[in-house]
């Protein structure tokens, strides 16, 4: 059975000319790692927020995991996708880096032992550890981002969607991203990464989608 | 109809004024329906995001307000008790046709050009930092709405699910929502402010401007025609 199924979409922003995205249809298996790549305005990051539920299409249908994604609530496709944003500052909510961090395993009622020993793991992973006691908005935009991975990571979701995640990031981080991108998709975990980095797209093995003015041109 | 900003301002003060002074619900139901009329007058649309919901929320209010002004003959008794009595809900619509006298004066200005609003107050000798002030907030408004928006989906898929928070928590989850937007908006504004120092912000006291409003016979006559009816108004009612 699908996990994603978006069966032809269609979207429109308020006041908007064309369509953001158009007669739209992916099917997505669990466990399947898809990249998402296009110009600037093609429909990509419209296609996150409409599995997001965060916009209603115009028409057709997004179903996840069997049901209709409207038979979900938010809290619920959050507990089955991690999502992280473009723009890591909108998933911040803490003031340390550590209580940013264990935020969402708090809420999905990890015990104190599980939570420390995720936090050692991931932080330490990405190098935060020694940022740990740090306000979150005082760090580098790339560590930001990390931050906001890492704890999306930690809650183990069944698939991740990821917006442009190597933004920021240099070279080293990257490494142990696509590394950590690669780990937990042999696990079983599914991901869907929108990207314009082509050192990720090639490191990754996925199937890549290609998107212009909202419609998909190419898969391969 | 196009009329110059000064006079829209001029309209919307008259309107919210009289709005305010007046007790009369007859009174506050003609100045509303005579509001109203100046906006299909002035082509403005009413077809503004959120108005519904304002307008709902605002009959709600109202609602609530009139259990809880007492007088007058009950209108709604349950086993004796008195819930709604005619002095409630005097009060009530009384509230709502201000409240509506308000927003609809409002929509006068939302629907303006946003430059010509700052041109009109900078003619009406209003401080230029105050007008800069208005005009970084209504452009910066939209942006605000949508962040807001944008945290609150994020920390609903982090777990928090805003439909079940127990009332202990709901301080600590305002917190969560407001910490990243406060934290955007000091971001945006030490941006901004850097960049208008560089644009050459106030390094002349008198900038000029792109656009140029003038007063036409239309508005002259208009204004004339506000201030003479707000006067006999006044003075006969």
């Amino acid at each position: 059975m699908n996990y994603i199924e978006i069966n032809k979409v269609y979207y429109k922003y308020r006041n908007a000319v064309d369509y953001a995205v158009k007669n739209i249809s992916i099917t997505v298996s669990k466990g399947e790692l898809i990249l998402i790549t296009g110009g600037n305005g093609s429909g990509k990051s419209t296609l996150l927020k409409l599995i997001m539920k965060a916009i209603k299409p115009a028409s057709g249908v997004v179903h996840l995991d069997g049901k209709n994604i409207n038979s979900y609530s938010i809290t619920e496709i959050g507990r089955k996708i991690g999502f992280v944003f473009q723009n890591p500052n909108h998933m911040i909510f803490n003031t340390t880096v550590y209580d940013e961090f264990v935020f969402g395993l708090k809420q999905i009622k990890k015990s104190i032992d599980e939570i420390d020993e995720l936090a050692e793991y991931y932080l330490h992973k990405f190098d935060l550890y020694r940022l740990r006691n740090r306000n979150p908005f005082n760090i580098s935009e790339g560590q930001k981002q990390l931050l906001v991975i890492s704890s999306v990571l930690a809650m183990q979701p069944d698939f991740l969607i990821l917006d442009e995640p190597t933004t920021g990031i240099d070279s080293t981080h990257k490494h142990t991203l696509i590394n950590m991108f690669n780990e937990i998709h042999s696990n079983g975990t599914g991901i869907i990464i929108i990207s314009h980095d082509n050192k990720l797209i090639n490191e990754l093995d996925g199937r890549e989608i290609f998107m212009s003015q909202g419609e998909i041109v190419e898969t391969y | 109809m196009r009329p110059d900003i000064r006079t829209k301002l001029l309209i919307v003060f008259a309107f919210s004024f009289l709005g305010i002074y007046y007790q009369n619900i007859k009174i506050l139901f003609f100045l509303l329906l005579a509001n109203i009329l100046v906006n299909f007058l002035f082509g403005i649309s009413f077809k503004v995001r959120g108005l519904k919901a304002v307008i709902l929320f605002t009959f709600m209010i109202m609602l609530i307000q009139s259990f809880f002004i007492k007088g007058g003959t009950p209108v709604i008794e349950i086993m004796g008790f008195n819930l709604l009595s005619t002095a409630g809900l005097v009060y009530g619509i009384k509230i709502l046709l201000r409240t509506y006298i308000l927003l609809t004066s409002a929509l006068i200005l939302i629907n303006s050009d946003k430059n010509e609003l700052v041109l009109g107050l900078v003619k009406l000798k209003v401080p230029y930092e105050i007008v800069f002030m208005l005009q970084l907030a209504m452009r910066f408004l939209p942006n605000f709405i949508d962040e807001l928006k944008i945290t609150i989906y994020a920390i609903q898929l982090r777990g928090i699910n805003l439909k079940q928070i127990y009332k202990k928590e709901v301080l600590s989850v305002y917190i969560y929502i407001f910490t990243p937007i406060m934290y955007s908006i000091f971001q945006k504004t030490e941006k901004l402010s850097a960049t208008a120092e560089i644009r050459g912000f106030r390094y002349i006291e008198n900038r000029s401007y792109y656009k140029n409003i003038k007063m036409r016979f239309v508005d002259y006559s208009i204004i004339f025609l506000v201030i003479v009816m707000t006067c006999l108004l006044l003075y006969f009612v």
